[in-house]
């Protein structure tokens, strides 16, 4: 680097410091690497989505056909095992991610980038004013993204993406029509983001999630970016045999899985964008009744822990949650013992 | 990052003949929080929505006392004994369903409503009032803006966030079924508003209860909520245990 050029450096940090020349659209660092936090959805973002449970969805009709002819054996096969998943689909999934940036020669930031893994692409949100490309472009996994900052939060969008199922484990669709709105905010060490996708196959009104991850120092950047998918035959009776796992329209024995295991009417469930919004409480007050007592992924953290947290009266069953933590006691140890019958 | 953060009112110091308006959180605030929200429940539909089941509390870090009252929940005894709004404080209320009507009670004070619970919750900018009285279901919040950038730059829109610290809660549930938290709970909200390009707004409250009894850890979410055009949905329902 020759002199000038160093006397041009200083002399521009120079006046931007007696400026303040901050640009007006500030930003704020992202590079890092983050872990998830699991404290909404803990179900659907661990073990998976109950099947039928499309509570929180604003679906169509034609969604709620395709979702409900959905089998958990579908993407056991293996053309399948290793399907890419949606652009955006780490707000649903119990994965953490890691963040950096990529600068031109003369270190400006010209895309960020949130590392895939072996179900999802790596997005690259273009920060360099690129437009978006022609409807006819082809649609990858990642999808095509842009950035904007607007004060310290990142504004992406995100279009060209493939077909892929929204959420996770249960086969709510999504179409290669969608778009994602992704706000980035982070305070402290905490990242939230705020995805809004737009589907006009699938959605009624745009569906919006909001989530958390924690920056996490001390992970390795490799641990959040995994590129082999390996598959395998997860289902011996179906090789070879050319079935596409399904339920015909009608004939799915899980349709009704939500009412019979949580007593939700029928179209609680069922994904109507009405049952989002507080009016839906009222409608269903009199109607809705508690089960007497929860009969999965019950008994909280403590049990995940392997400490006895049973109560009298409540059974205890955390539907196998517990494999996802340390190894769970004996599900009796430490159990209170019934008071000794009179005589 | 060394966030600039305006908590109380600012008097400008201007050389002119005419000294400007005094600066006031109200007219320094970044963004407009004003107005009626909806709360979209779209996650955690289950536990937000209706009143799970007695025992049905994943996604929640609870300590073994935690789990233990949660276990002993008993929302008969709650309404009889005048407990009926123990899932209306603060950390709980924000998760439920429900609209909000948010507004300027002073230049210094941001009031907001809750038509779920009819529950009134104030924010404190440049310190609280009064001295440390009894704990309540809506405790004591103190505001502060995080400028963008920290509040450096010249031109263009003024942006930000809210960030409140909640403290003197009354106990009360984080969820219908009877998750408690304790009254050394401490609730810090980080409030944004992001705005679409077709109008629609959202403001997003990402928040962690903080609690030494119940909780193991801080829990930690991001509750969304979508602005409404006025008031007409607005339905103002007291505390029920039950449902």
């Amino acid at each position: 680097m020759g002199s000038h050029t160093v006397r041009r450096e200083i002399l521009a940090a120079s006046l931007g410091l007696l400026m303040g020349s901050v640009p007006a659209s500030a930003q704020i660092e992202l590079s890092g690497s983050y872990a998830p936090i699991l404290y909404e959805d803990y179900i659907e973002r661990g073990p998976g989505s109950d099947l039928g449970d499309f509570t929180g969805m604003p679906l169509n009709d034609e969604a709620r056909a395709k979702a409900l002819q959905y089998t958990s054996n579908l993407p056991s096969t293996v053309e399948r095992q290793c399907l890419a998943q949606a652009p955006w689909v780490q707000m649903y999934r119990p994965r953490g991610m890691s963040i950096w940036r990529e600068a031109d020669g003369a270190g400006r930031v010209i895309a960020w980038k949130i590392g895939g893994d072996f179900l999802r692409d790596t997005v690259t949100i273009w920060m360099d004013g690129r437009p978006e490309p022609s409807p006819n472009v082809l649609s990858t996994a990642a999808g095509f993204t842009t950035g904007k900052w607007e004060g310290d939060t990142l504004t992406a969008r995100t279009t060209h993406m493939k077909t892929a199922w929204i959420r996770r484990g249960n086969g709510i669709p999504g179409s290669d029509l969608s778009t994602i709105t992704a706000h980035i905010t982070r305070h402290d060490d905490l990242l939230t983001i705020v995805t809004i996708q737009e589907d006009p196959i699938y959605l009624t009104e745009p569906h919006v999630v909001s989530r958390v991850w924690q920056l996490n120092p001390r992970a390795n950047p490799d641990q959040y970016v995994e590129v082999n998918c390996n598959t395998a035959n997860e289902i011996p009776r179906l090789q070879d045999t050319a079935i596409v796992p399904h339920y015909l329209p009608g004939k799915n024995p899980e349709a009704d899985f939500m009412m019979r295991t949580y007593n939700l009417p029928k179209e609680a469930a069922m994904g109507y964008a009405e049952s989002l919004y507080p009016e839906y409480r009222k409608r269903i007050k009199g109607v809705y009744t508690p089960p007497a007592s929860c009969g999965r992924y019950c008994c909280g953290w403590i049990e995940r822990q392997g400490l006895p947290g049973g109560a009298p009266g409540l059974t205890c069953n955390d539907g196998g949650l517990g494999d996802l933590g340390p190894p769970r006691r004996d599900a009796s140890e430490g159990a209170k013992k019934p008071p000794p019958a009179k005589k | 990052m060394v966030p600039l953060m305006l908590s109380g009112s600012v008097q400008a110091q201007g050389r002119g003949a005419q000294a400007p308006a005094p600066t006031t959180p109200r007219t320094a605030a970044p963004f407009d929080p004003t107005g009626y929200w909806v709360a979209i429940i779209s996650e955690d539909w289950r536990w937000r929505m209706i009143t799970p089941a007695k025992g049905d509390f994943p996604s929640i870090p609870m300590s073994r006392d935690g789990q233990r009252v949660a276990e002993a929940w008993d929302p008969a005894k709650d309404q009889a004994a005048g407990e009926q709004c123990r899932a209306y404080g603060a950390p709980g209320l924000m998760r439920g369903p429900t609209r909000l009507h948010i507004t300027w009670q002073d230049d210094n004070t941001l009031q907001l409503e809750s038509d779920y619970g009819t529950q009134t919750r104030l924010f404190h900018f440049g310190g609280t009032p009064g001295s440390q009285g009894a704990k309540t279901w809506q405790g004591v919040s103190t505001a502060a803006w995080i400028l963008a950038g920290g509040g450096r730059g010249r031109g263009g829109a003024r942006r930000g966030s809210m960030k409140s610290v909640t403290t003197q809660l009354r106990p009360g549930y984080l969820r219908k079924n009877g998750v408690p938290y304790s009254a050394g709970t401490v609730f810090t909200e980080y409030w944004d508003l992001h705005t679409e390009a077709n109008g629609d707004q959202y403001l997003v409250d990402t928040n962690i209860v903080n609690d030494p009894v119940y909780l193991q850890s801080p829990w930690i979410t991001a509750i969304h909520f979508k602005k409404e055009p006025n008031g007409s949905k607005w339905d103002p329902t007291p505390c029920d245990a039950k449902f």
